[in-house]
């Protein structure tokens, strides 16, 4: 009766309240940030492959060496406190931090380091090709990633690769986060090496452990109190689930959370005339570009490619759809990777309509064609899409736009079912090699070859000389020299290459006034440098 | 009454009473045959459909960049590489079992994670259905009673700004007015992070949870939050609600009987409230019931407005994300739900109307 009471006390209370004050300020020591979590689907490093996760991961889990917080070419010491390479540069030998404790309470060891990365081979999810790219293989892992000791991990080369390609590509990627593999051995089911367990857990040693994740809703990170790195300033990281971008916006400008990350173009334009609001912009190695199908005739003649480079007026799409996340790109190496074009040369394409045509008159191609062009759900593709659509159809080419989950979208593109796509591909690594060694090469282009892992494949596109030229200057030991040979294999591949790139995308995000301090680079966030107040 | 008598009445009503007996079983057998070949039907239409949908399982676990040697090894872990028949009875093995397999979006069996979205649209669903009825109900039977005054006329265009404005703007509307503008609700979200981990989940449904728990400032906080987006969705059940009501009313009131009731002198209220609505009542049902079983589907966009981490949202990111097991789970569930209410409503035809008995 007492409970009763109670409750009826409690719902004439609320009612009588009449209005509900909105919350409008988050805890001091909690950063709270509205994100689409939607893809996140693991939190294993071998098998995590998208965006959302990896930036989480990193900041649960430390690889062998981080990227640079202020240079995002270069690498710091992490789990590895330095290390050293052999006279033949086959070699790099790993010297282990001595106080690094996972949270079972077990030493991270070396022996931890090279299970860690055999495991990624022996799986064989996507984030395989990170280190098979580089030689490395399920069948040599044992040989080539090897514990001398408890404190010395010793990672052998199949050939003289450029080191700091290696450190940036496989050991700050998280392909090389340190598990715990007592732990995970104890977890494993049917020899998934504890793949089951980390797909809701995590078993490594970072500034902040997962503290819970409810799929859709939440992410819930706390700080590590047992790190063996400076304590990060945030006692926790709440990532809130909120899909739509105007919730997103509604929510920062209230103060109801302190970042946040997914807004449209509009948004960010009328957030960034708020005082109260900051809007920080970061290019990433990500390009978003339009693939075409070489195996068809018509996008097989490089005339074509090229005409579709000229059917978009990027510098209207910059600031109009792309405004805060994308930069015009025509190279398909992102700025700020070593090697990569400039500005200007990076980009020497716009909208010429009469170039266009007089391309697809030389490619006998003058009266037009129709054919399908697949995009995904990302907010800007449909505008973008339909920009060059109208575009096309005024040098007669017919675009049918097919919409499609990007689910359906990669499969089709994996599959060689498609005519045109749009998409978009990220490289770890702030070098030319990331993106020419999946967009320049393609080792064999036959349908049983079936080497998925690279998009000129897809793409079904292959040139014997740019397979050579990428390993030529892959192996280059004069920087300069090195330096200008990728440039003009991007020269080229912007006139002969398979896809048309169109954007160098950014990550941006809307700052609340709560937030002092954030800090990222095109490659992570680094929470545990956040600060507020 | 002779000894004959007595023994040929009692003999007959015995006879009566059997016969009523096995024709309500023959009724529930009948019932029981209609609902297992509908489950049935559903399951392999669920089954068929997920296979013949252009997504790729295999790829959203492996990742696009998986190597084939990699994503054939995952196509027999998955048993995708056996028959379709052998696949499809497997299937409804586990599916009887209410085995959904494991989600490739959450890593968790789907059945813990329906258990887990569910509380959340039900508790969405029925404020929405507290609003929309206790509202749709009597503007139906108002507008009826003054057909083609200005009071039906004001119902009317109520009930198709209802139907026709999307509901998608009407929440990001709802939500710069009231929440941004007025601060009258709470923020996008079911419950502010604050009280996220203070609050023991029993029900799954926060408002019953706190109120057991005492807490009011939870209970205050959930409420503001859940007000906004379940009036939105009210709106649209109350159009619909209110015009079938109309519909059902104007019926009833230009029946003879009606006629008759006005012709002794019956009171404007007692006709309407006391001889037409009673007889609409059953219609009702059905119509509360249809709107529900829509609501508890899962309100998708609202749930995306609103950031409610429900049902609707669940099955959508699921299907986008080709998780196929949690779409077939959640698909049967719709199923479930709609027969359920369905019969539901059967029941009450047949309690309230004699004539379908």
């Amino acid at each position: 009766m007492k409970k009763h009471a109670s409750l009826l006390k409690c719902v004439a209370i609320t009612a009588a309240l009449g209005v509900i004050p909105a919350h409008a300020e988050t805890p001091p020591d909690t950063l709270v940030m509205a994100r689409n979590i939607d893809a996140i689907s693991t939190f294993d490093p071998a098998q995590i492959g998208e965006v959302v996760t990896d930036e989480l991961i990193l900041n649960i889990c430390d690889s062998l060496v981080g990227i640079d917080p202020e240079d995002e070419a270069g690498v710091v010491p992490s789990i590895a406190k330095d290390w050293t390479v052999s006279e033949d540069g086959m070699k790099i030998t790993f010297n282990l931090v001595e106080d690094a404790v996972f949270p079972s309470g077990n030493p991270v060891t070396a022996k931890d380091v090279a299970w860690s990365l055999q495991r990624v081979l022996t799986l064989g999810f996507g984030n395989a090709a990170t280190m098979t790219e580089y030689g490395f293989s399920a069948d040599t892992a044992e040989v080539d990633l090897v514990a001398v000791d408890d404190r010395t991990f010793e990672m052998n080369l199949s050939r003289p690769y450029p080191i700091a390609l290696i450190l940036q590509a496989i050991a700050a990627n998280r392909v090389a986060a340190v598990l715990d593999s007592e732990t995970l051995i104890g977890e494993a089911v049917e020899g998934d090496l504890g793949n089951k367990y980390l797909t809701t857990n995590s078993a490594c040693v970072g500034p902040y452990a997962l503290r819970q994740w409810n799929a859709g809703e939440v992410v819930v990170l706390e700080a590590n109190d047992n790190y063996y790195g400076p304590a990060p300033a945030m006692k926790r990281i709440i990532i809130r689930h909120v899909a739509e971008a105007q919730a997103q916006r509604l929510l920062v400008e209230q103060g109801d959370i302190d970042v946040a990350r997914d807004l449209g173009a509009e948004d960010l334009r009328d957030l960034n005339a708020n005082p109260d609001i900051q809007v920080v912009s970061t290019p990433k190695h990500q390009i978003y570009y339009t693939a075409f199908n070489n195996g068809d005739p018509r996008f097989a003649d490089d005339r074509v490619r090229l005409a579709f480079k000229y059917l978009m007026d990027y510098d209207a799409l910059a600031d109009t759809v792309m405004a805060f996340l994308g930069i015009p790109r025509a190279s398909v190496v992102p700025l700020g990777a070593l090697g990569a074009l400039d500005k200007e040369e990076g980009q020497p394409f716009s909208l010429d309509l009469e170039k266009a045509k007089e391309l697809l008159t030389e490619a006998g191609y003058g009266d037009g064609f129709s054919a399908r062009l697949f995009i995904g759900t990302l907010p800007y593709t449909s505008a973008v899409a339909q920009h060059l659509q109208e575009n096309a159809a005024k040098v007669g080419i017919e675009l049918q736009i097919e919409q499609m989950a990007n689910a359906q979208l990669f499969s089709a593109f994996r599959g060689r079912e498609f005519d045109t796509v749009m998409l978009s591909w990220q490289t770890a690594v702030p070098h030319a090699h990331g993106m020419l060694s999946r967009h320049a090469v393609n080792p064999d282009n036959s349908l049983e070859a079936s080497l998925t892992m690279f998009p000129s494949w897809r793409g079904a596109w292959f040139s014997e000389d740019f397979n050579k030229r990428v390993d030529e200057a892959l192996f280059e030991k004069d920087e300069a020299k090195q330096i200008e040979l990728y440039k003009q294999i991007q020269r080229d591949h912007m006139q002969k290459g398979p896809f048309a790139y169109q954007f160098q995308l950014l990550d941006t995000a809307a700052l609340g006034k709560s937030v002092s301090i954030w800090k990222w680079n095109a490659f992570r966030v680094y929470y545990a440098d956040i600060e507020k107040g | 009454m002779s000894a004959g008598d007595l023994a040929n009445s009692t003999s007959s009503n015995r006879s009566a009473s059997s016969m009523r007996w096995g024709s309500a079983a023959r009724e529930f057998l009948r019932t029981v045959a209609t609902v297992s070949v509908t489950i049935l039907g559903l399951l392999a239409l669920t089954f068929f459909i997920g296979r013949l949908l252009p997504l790729d399982p295999v790829l959203a676990i492996l990742g696009d960049d998986a190597s084939q040697e990699a994503y054939d090894r995952m196509v027999v872990k998955l048993g995708l590489d056996k028959p379709l028949w052998e696949q499809f009875i497997a299937y409804l093995w586990n599916s009887l079992h209410f085995d959904f397999g494991m989600s490739l979006t959450s890593g968790k069996p789907v059945t813990e994670d329906i258990l887990r979205v569910f509380p959340a649209t039900l508790e969405l669903a029925t404020v929405a259905m507290i609003l929309g009825t206790g509202l749709g109900i009597p503007l139906g039977v108002l507008a009826a009673a003054n057909r083609d005054t200005w009071i039906d006329q004001v119902v009317r265009v109520i009930s198709l700004i209802g139907y026709s404005a999307p509901i998608f703007w009407l929440g990001l509307l709802g939500l710069v007015v009231f929440y941004a503008g007025l601060g009258w609700v709470g923020a996008p979200g079911r419950i502010d992070i604050v009280y996220q981990y203070d609050l023991e989940t029993r029900t799954g449904l926060y408002l019953i949870d706190s109120l057991l728990a005492g807490r009011l400032d939870i209970f205050a906080d959930v409420f503001g939050r859940i007000v906004l987006p379940a009036s939105i969705l009210a709106y649209g059940a109350m159009a619909y609600i209110s015009r079938m009501t109309r519909s059902f009313m104007l019926e009833q009131l230009s029946q003879e009987y009606i006629i008759a009731a006005q012709a002794k002198g019956a009171s404007r209220l007692s006709v309407v409230w006391g001889h037409a609505f009673p007889n609409i009542a059953v219609q009702l049902v059905t119509v509360v019931a249809l709107s529900y079983a829509f609501l508890l589907e899962g309100a998708v966009l609202t749930e995306t407005v609103f950031a409610w981490p429900g049902f609707g949202r669940y099955l959508t990111t699921a299907l986008l994300r080709a998780d196929m097991n949690a779409v077939l789970g959640c698909t049967l569930i719709v199923g479930f739900i709609f027969i359920t209410l369905n019969l539901l409503s059967d029941v009450f035809y047949r309690v309230f109307d004699p004539r379908t008995r």
